[in-house]
């Protein structure tokens, strides 16, 4: 039922007396959007905590995108932490936006962020708290229209049966449309289901209820989505890509938190897509084709934003900063206007080359903290299996020369379970580390304060869809915990600090993943059973998980581990980044052929058929090369 | 810009009041300090940085509000490395800051003075109540607390003690109902400091009364107080002491 639209702040402010945080609810921001006048009204939901979802660039983008458009007005809200969930429950208080503090279920659509799949029981625990129906099918005709998007669209099956309609790609431009469509729906006293028939023309929207799910012998076990017999929509609905990012706005982010976040500095996004190809890498595949900022419209942006927000840290975020083609010219320029102002530069991840080193010196000023490279894999065999085109000459030559640049600790990111990996592999990781370490010792000493240090930080592989590895299975947990086990033992170094993922936490990751519609039978499950909060290592319940799926008649292990087949409809085939299944077919037997892949931006074309499927292309500022 | 330069003595050290209210009253008081870093940023004030390796801001606090506690009167010190007018440093922090942490006055102090923090060591409070309470239950705790000398209470896992006699310096209860109101004189103590919100419910705890509604409470002012004369961080605007009498409150 959708409730009445009227400001219930002290109902929450009586109870935020005894919760950690109450800075979490307050709204009044500087930056925030006081104007809701409406008529229309959206309500963005993140299912996390404020400090998580609040610097969120996708989600600061669809906020100036919705609150510039005429007549639309759009607020945020956040789920709640525990404490406070238990009391609002306890004391019959909805869940409500942060502006007008008006319930989220009167709000004309609610907009879910999908960041990642350990966020679905959260889904469910905002909606239950905002008293929505779970289930699209069974809201009422003036209830919410509920959408989502965000990068974890790509197999968006197991929550599909939540969301009226779920936008595939770029959101900037497509929310805004969605919006109007279902504003004229409704003034035209339209019903729901001709609505969402609407929604489904918008180009990149998957309505899901216009979908049947058939299991067959061309599909896994998880069937696959057809369109309803009668239903206008596609076969396979393509995602939204926006042309020309330099023609966005480059300083989306307007809020300034009073508590302090997980990315508390100013973010101007650099470039949008990585064409690297790294083959168990989602974004990398669906966030083509590249579009980059001109450096003049970067150092702009970063200028204007610090006045405007007061931050004293600037971040120039993308997928790989350092492969935008002006990449220099920015950190130089910016380092040169902003030295003096006593704020910070940085870039989220170094290439693992001696540009790569330049630019972390480029903004590291007299700070040498620590350094972070990411070689994934611990032999040259495996990284040329997952396309991460770099040697161990190239992680010599970057330690070598980031130690003789003044740094001390180096971070290392590394996966374990990826497709064809042998002990040996595992092992390789030690000697990585072992090898970095004594270069650094040889390069700078031993003793006393220039002692050196090397983290090792090991991922567990979740093949994903839409990634060459979507295929693969996944490591069983007694083989991961017994490779985990394995390297730990392999190092003989104080010096070097390895730590691992919980493997249990990335199975559920791993199920959530590769289930079809199915799956939204286990998330219930797991919530009725208590799970949520699941990307918080001390929330996170694996008893819980295995009790749902238990009750479901499923087995985590064997969902996660069992390879599909190649030939077979995948249950996330109706909904496409562009890139086409034959690339991805061709991909995962060049990496068991241990066969690399360039990357197109700086050679040639390699045929992934993002560019002419969606009828865009790269837009560079300039050339690139490669190193 | 900021400038760390500058040697201390070419610093200027603005004192400003300013108000925290509304929801911002939930701010903690780290919160407080971040977003006043920023608004001072945000303002192109030139302030001046620490001489330390971290480049902090030079900016001094007055003592730190309980979260959930508003306050009439709140000030910080900031060091500028050029001695702007005040009452135009004044307007360009107040166009910089959300309107409930308002700026409401400013005015250059000598560099010699004890650091705010330390130096206010009087405040007064008033303490309102969103529901209905038991004012006779409220009355009577206030005077056994005051007549034990010392309440405890848990603060996480922490059991504090407060000492009365240190602490409150007198205490006055208005109204009745959902009216009530309590306003308290406080001197800073050697241990922990009187927090309002925790002697009411001990002092409701300690006529039998759990349920205690939820409460609003303000900072009314702080001075500093020395031979039974007040002094302020500033003078209060028109220069009279905006404090209500003092036979009002004392014991």
């Amino acid at each position: 039922m959708r409730l009445e639209r009227r400001d219930r702040f002290a109902e929450l402010e009586a109870l935020l007396w005894s919760v950690e945080k109450p800075v979490r609810y307050l709204d009044h921001e500087w930056g925030a959007c006081a104007n809701q006048e409406g008529p229309f009204h959206v309500c963005l939901l993140y299912p996390d905590v404020y400090e998580v979802g609040q610097p969120n660039l996708g989600l600061s983008i669809l906020y100036g995108a919705v609150n510039a458009a005429e007549g639309l007005s759009c607020e945020r809200s956040y789920l709640p932490w525990t404490d406070l969930i238990d009391l609002m429950r306890a004391n019959d208080v909805p869940l409500l936006s942060l502006e007008t503090s008006s319930p989220v279920a009167s709000f004309d659509v609610v907009g879910f962020t999908l960041a990642h799949e350990l966020a679905c029981t959260n889904i469910l625990e905002a909606l239950d708290l905002a008293r929505i129906p779970l289930r699209s099918c069974e809201r009422a005709e003036d209830d919410a229209i509920v959408v989502a998007g965000g990068p974890s669209v790509w197999n968006c099956e197991p929550v599909a049966p939540v969301f009226d309609a779920i936008l595939l790609g770029d959101g900037e431009e497509a929310l805004v449309e969605m919006c109007r469509v279902v504003r004229e729906g409704r003034a035209a006293r339209r019903c729901r289901r001709d609505i969402l028939r609407s929604l489904a023309r918008v180009q990149g929207v998957y309505v899901p209820a216009l979908y049947d799910v058939v299991v067959d012998e061309r599909a896994t076990r998880w069937g696959r989505a057809v369109p309803r017999p009668g239903e206008d929509v596609p076969r396979i609905v393509l995602k939204r890509s926006l042309a020309r990012l330099d023609e966005s706005d480059p300083l989306p982010q307007k809020i300034v938190p009073y508590l302090p976040v997980v990315q508390d500095r100013l973010a101007i996004e650099v470039l949008r897509g990585c064409c690297r190809g790294c083959r168990f890498c989602q974004a990398g595949m669906t966030y083509r084709p590249v579009r980059e900022r001109p450096a003049k419209q970067v150092v702009a942006a970063a200028c204007d934003g610090l006045t405007k927000l007061g931050h004293d840290e600037v971040s120039l975020t993308s997928l790989s900063t350092t492969d935008h083609s002006q990449c220099a010219a920015i950190l130089h320029e910016l380092n040169a206007v902003l030295r003096e102002r006593g704020v910070r530069v940085s870039i989220p991840s170094q290439r693992l080359d001696s540009f790569g080193v330049d630019m972390a010196a480029e903004v590291a000023g007299s700070k040498r903290g620590g350094l972070t490279f990411a070689p994934e894999a611990g032999s040259q065999r495996l990284r040329d299996v997952i396309n991460k085109n770099v040697t161990d000459e190239d992680i010599d030559a970057a330690a070598a020369n980031a130690f003789r640049a003044g740094w001390r600790r180096m971070k290392l990111y590394f996966m374990m379970g990826l497709p064809t990996e042998t002990d040996e592999d595992v092992l390789g990781i030690a000697r990585t580390a072992a090898r970095v370490l004594e270069l650094g010792r040889s390069l700078v000493g031993r003793a006393g304060r220039s002692k050196v240090s090397v983290s090792v930080s090991v991922a567990v592989l979740v093949p994903k869809a839409h990634t060459p590895f979507q295929w693969a299975g996944q490591l069983p947990l007694a083989q991961l915990r017994r490779r985990q086990e394995l390297l730990l033992a392999a190092n003989r170094d104080r010096a070097v600090k390895i730590s691992y993922h919980d493997a249990e936490v990335s199975q559920v990751e791993a199920v959530l993943s590769r289930m079809g519609r199915q799956g939204f039978e286990l998330i219930l499950e797991a919530w009725r059973r208590g799970c949520r909060f699941d990307a918080w290592m001390d929330q996170f319940c694996y008893e819980g998980w295995v009790a749902a799926a238990g009750a479901c008649g499923l087995d985590l292990d064997e969902i996660a581990s069992t390879p599909l087949p190649a030939d077979a409809s995948l249950p996330w085939d109706h909904t496409s980044p562009g890139v086409s299944k034959g690339y991805l077919q061709s991909e995962w037997r060049r990496a068991q052929e241990g066969l690399t892949t360039p990357d197109c931006t700086m050679t040639a074309c390699t045929g992934c058929g993002v560019c002419p499927v969606l009828g865009v292309d790269h837009a560079l500022a300039g050339e690139r090369h490669a190193q | 810009m900021p400038s760390r330069g500058a040697r201390r003595q070419d610093q200027f050290r603005l004192r400003v009041r300013y108000r925290k209210d509304g929801r911002l009253a939930f701010l903690g008081h780290l919160e407080v300090i971040n977003t006043v870093n920023r608004c001072v940023r945000r303002s192109g004030l030139p302030f001046a940085v620490g001489a330390g390796f971290a480049r902090r801001m030079r900016l001094q606090f007055s003592q730190a509000l309980p979260v959930g506690a508003s306050s009439r009167e709140e000030f910080f010190d900031l060091w500028l490395t050029e001695r702007v007018g005040a009452d135009r440093a004044l307007a360009a922090l107040a166009g910089a800051t959300p309107s409930s942490l308002a700026p409401s006055q400013a005015g250059y102090v000598a560099h010699e003075l004890p650091s705010l923090e330390a130096w206010l060591d009087h405040s007064l409070w008033r303490v309102g109540f969103l529901g209905p309470v038991d004012e006779v239950a409220l009355a009577r705790g206030v005077q056994e607390l005051e007549g034990r000398g010392e309440f405890s209470y848990r603060r996480g896992d922490t059991l504090k003690r407060v000492s009365l006699q240190d602490t409150l310096m007198g205490w006055r209860q208005c109204g009745s109902g959902a009216a009530t109101t309590l306003e308290l004189s406080c001197a800073t103590g050697a241990a922990a400091a009187l927090r309002p919100r925790a002697l009411v419910t001990a002092a409701l705890a300690s006529q039998g009364v759990a349920d205690v509604p939820a409460l609003r409470v303000e900072r009314l002012a702080q001075w500093y107080e020395q031979d039974g004369r007040r002094m302020f961080a500033l003078v209060p605007d028109g220069g009279q002491d905006h404090l209500p009498p003092r036979d009002r409150h004392e014991k």
